[in-house]
């Protein structure tokens, strides 16, 4: 320690904020003025409806039925639009937020919906059908008194299953994506669960072991895209315009067509399977997950050292008010857990200031305020723990506060913390999985699309625990070296 | 104040919670006086000396340090601390920097030097400490004696007027006393002002002009080293030495 000065290393944490700041800054927000871009919330993957590339992406050739309804309408109705794929649950809260312009997700319009939201003209008519296990004996609603079934939350299925749960006396278990859901099922936690239809037939047809036992759909509903509720006029215009030249000209049955007749869009089934098969075929996804894992964590904890470090100073000085401020910081941030700091920032502020929080700068304020309470502590113990003779010797020499503080007290101090500061930058690196709540395409987030698409779940996650376990062990070794460094 | 002082203490009073620990204590110390303070322990001596330099922050009363009152919280304490050295019974060496660095770290923090000048002058100071060879090392690697040694040369390097010694060999080995005590009595000689909280009575007795009983937060006598170790007035002082001397 005694060769890093505390000033290099402060300045080094500046410059590399300094850095951040002006690459978020950067970041991709702002398009052309000729035509309009439009903020378009979907679902990772929903299909038939969305089906994402293996770079968690909608280029390919099978994109899902809006997507593909999507381009031809921006095509013809000249507008740009820009996809934000998150969970159901997030659409709508993105919507209701003003995070995005529209949710297209294979929302049914319902009552309920056209209350807080405005609908375009519907697309597709749409209803919940009810899958069980393959060798289940269970066929009818009747059949479910007392046990558990499954919806995703905010689904139209699952509004479905709560107006009915009193009439038919089961337990609902609510998710967030389908296949999860759907592997419920598989391995027997779950004795029913409801879909929409089309997503459930879909996903049978390319393999999930489930079988629908529903005749016709429950509560039929038609299909269309949510828009804030009197906002944005011109784009609803524009929306609805394209849908109905789509549906008179037929090309928007074609679409549906190529999704459920025939099996043009089914996946090979000679795919290598293999955990090296899947890790060749979803290299880019999950190197470009990593990487954003890995930007998430370093931006963030140089965002929480600095917090952290003003918290942990304020905590020691003899100033109540200050100490007040900094053990009421803490006390908030650490108490309160993660995915619901994500979703205030994300979802909940830009209510109050009234634009957009873009999603990798929440997910840094997110990190740098949670983390950066916990190092608040650790800092502030490590001051604390610092042996009180060491101040009286510095203030004695006639050494100001912050001299003293900065030559003497924090050098120790840091020496002291290190082991917990090591601790909690890997909890940093765990802590970005929970920022896919939100729909930030990391490493977890990237896992949840891949299986989405290939249902290996068990590879799958074995494949990105392992990812995580390398970067983490690195990052102690990383630590252990300069450790020994330091001492 | 008087100006003949150096060190003017006025009905000083330090309190924690109900437990008055200085209950007005009045004393003068004059240039290159050496003033040692005895008395059993709790009997407010070293308190008495951590006021003297605001480490402890007095309750009433006044304590003029070169003109300036340190009870006053308007007073810069910073600049006047520099011409206090204090010297701890610990000696708060500091572990994350070379023996030299410690020298220099307020002088040069300071700017009372150049980094050079500091450095050259520290090696001055560890040579009349003994310990010139040790300039580069860690402190953590000295023996107690040669801390408190390395510790006395840093708080001379920055030229103060008063040393303050509080109790600067009582975490000592017997054998390592003698030289700290050794370095204490050549500053004496030069003309130190010192004020020194000390269990050593041969040390007092040989170096002290003044020796100062404290007893129950209050002076109970004071005098040359023959008044106070021949000849005690008060029966405290006689028990208290009867304890320390006849072992």
């Amino acid at each position: 320690m005694r060769r890093i000065s505390w000033k290099k290393i402060f300045a080094s944490w500046l410059a590399a904020l300094a850095i951040a700041v002006g690459w978020l800054l950067v970041e991709p927000q702002s398009v052309s003025a000729a035509e309009p871009t439009y903020t378009i919330a979907t679902n990772n993957t929903f299909e038939p409806f969305e089906i994402q590339d293996s770079k968690g992406g909608y280029s390919g050739k099978n994109p899902g039925i809006e997507i593909e309804m999507l381009r031809e309408i921006a095509k013809h109705e000249h507008f740009k639009y820009k996809l934000k794929p998150m969970s159901f649950n997030g659409d709508l809260q993105a919507l209701e937020g003003g995070q995005v312009d529209a949710v297209m997700a294979g929302m049914s319009v319902t009552d309920e919906r056209k209350q807080k939201f405005d609908f375009s003209v519907p697309y597709y008519t749409d209803g919940v059908e009810m899958a069980v296990a393959k060798d289940s004996n269970i066929k009818s609603l009747k059949q479910l008194k007392g046990k558990t079934v499954s919806a995703k939350s905010g689904t139209s299925a699952a509004l479905f299953l709560k107006k009915n749960q009193k009439k038919y006396g089961y337990k609902v278990k609510y998710f967030d994506s389908s296949n999860t859901m759907w592997n419920d099922v598989k391995i027997g936690n779950t004795a029913a669960t409801f879909d929409d239809g089309p997503v459930l037939e879909y996903g049978i047809k390319t393999g999930v072991p489930l079988k629908v036992v529903t005749k016709k759909p429950i509560d039929a509903q038609p299909v269309a895209i949510g828009f804030q509720k009197g906002k944005n006029l011109a784009m609803q215009k524009k929306i609805n315009d394209g849908i109905r030249w789509m549906k008179k000209t037929g090309r928007m049955q074609k679409i549906i067509d190529k999704y459920t007749k025939g099996n043009k869009t089914a996946k090979s089934a000679t795919a290598d399977r293999t955990i090296l098969g899947l890790l060749r075929a979803n290299r880019e996804a999950l190197l470009r997950g990593l990487w954003m894992t890995v930007e998430l964590t370093v931006v963030g904890i140089i965002c929480a050292m600095i917090f952290g470090l003003i918290l942990g100073v304020l905590g020691i000085t003899q100033n109540k008010f200050a100490q007040a401020v900094s053990s009421v910081i803490i006390y908030i941030f650490r108490g309160l857990p993660m995915i619901v700091l994500a979703f205030f920032i994300y979802m909940g502020v830009p209510n109050v200031i009234g634009h957009k929080v873009p999603l990798f700068v929440a997910g840094v304020i997110t990190l740098m305020l949670d983390e950066g309470a916990y190092i608040g502590a650790i800092v502030k113990g490590g001051f604390e723990a610092v042996d009180p003779g060491q101040w009286e010797a510095a203030r004695s020499l006639g050494l100001p506060y912050h001299k003293a503080l900065t030559k003497v007290i924090a050098p120790q101090g840091l020496k002291i913390m290190v082991p917990s500061l090591v601790n909690q930058f890997i909890m940093t690196l765990k802590d970005t999985s929970i920022l896919s709540a939100i729909g930030v395409m990391e490493l977890t987030e990237t896992g949840t699309v891949i299986i989405s698409q290939n249902m290996e779940g068990f590879k799958m996650w074995l494949i990105i625990g392992t990812i995580y376990i390398i970067i983490i062990t690195l990052l102690t070794w990383l630590s252990n070296y300069i450790q020994k460094r330091m001492a | 104040m008087d100006k003949r002082y150096k060190v003017q203490v006025k009905d000083l009073h330090k309190s924690y919670g109900s437990n008055e620990v200085l209950q007005g204590i009045d004393l003068n110390v004059a240039p290159s006086e050496v003033v040692c303070m005895i008395g059993p322990s709790g009997s407010g001596k070293s308190t008495f000396l951590r006021c003297l330099n605001r480490l402890e922050v007095p309750n009433g009363g006044h304590v003029y340090v070169d003109g300036y009152d340190i009870a006053d919280p308007k007073v810069n304490i910073n600049k006047v601390r520099e011409n206090i050295g204090m010297v701890f019974q610990h000696f708060n060496l500091f572990p994350n920097m070379s023996v030299l660095d410690n020298i220099t770290l307020a002088p040069v923090q300071l700017g009372k030097a150049t980094k050079a000048e500091a450095e050259e002058e520290a090696l001055r100071y560890l040579d009349l400490v003994g310990l010139k060879e040790k300039a580069n090392v860690n402190p953590q690697t000295l023996s107690g004696g040669q801390k408190q040694r390395v510790a006395i040369a840093r708080a001379l390097a920055m030229k103060p007027d008063v040393m303050l010694f509080d109790e600067p060999t009582s975490a000592l080995d017997p054998e390592m006393v003698g030289d700290v005590l050794g370095v204490m009595k050549q500053l004496a000689k030069q003309g130190m002002t010192m004020i020194v909280v000390t269990h050593e009575m041969g040390f007092a007795k040989q170096v002290a002009d003044r020796v100062v009983f404290f007893h129950d937060g209050k002076i109970r006598e004071q005098g040359t080293p023959e008044e106070i170790f021949d000849h005690p007035q008060h029966p405290d002082t006689r028990n208290f030495l009867d304890k320390v001397l006849n072992v």
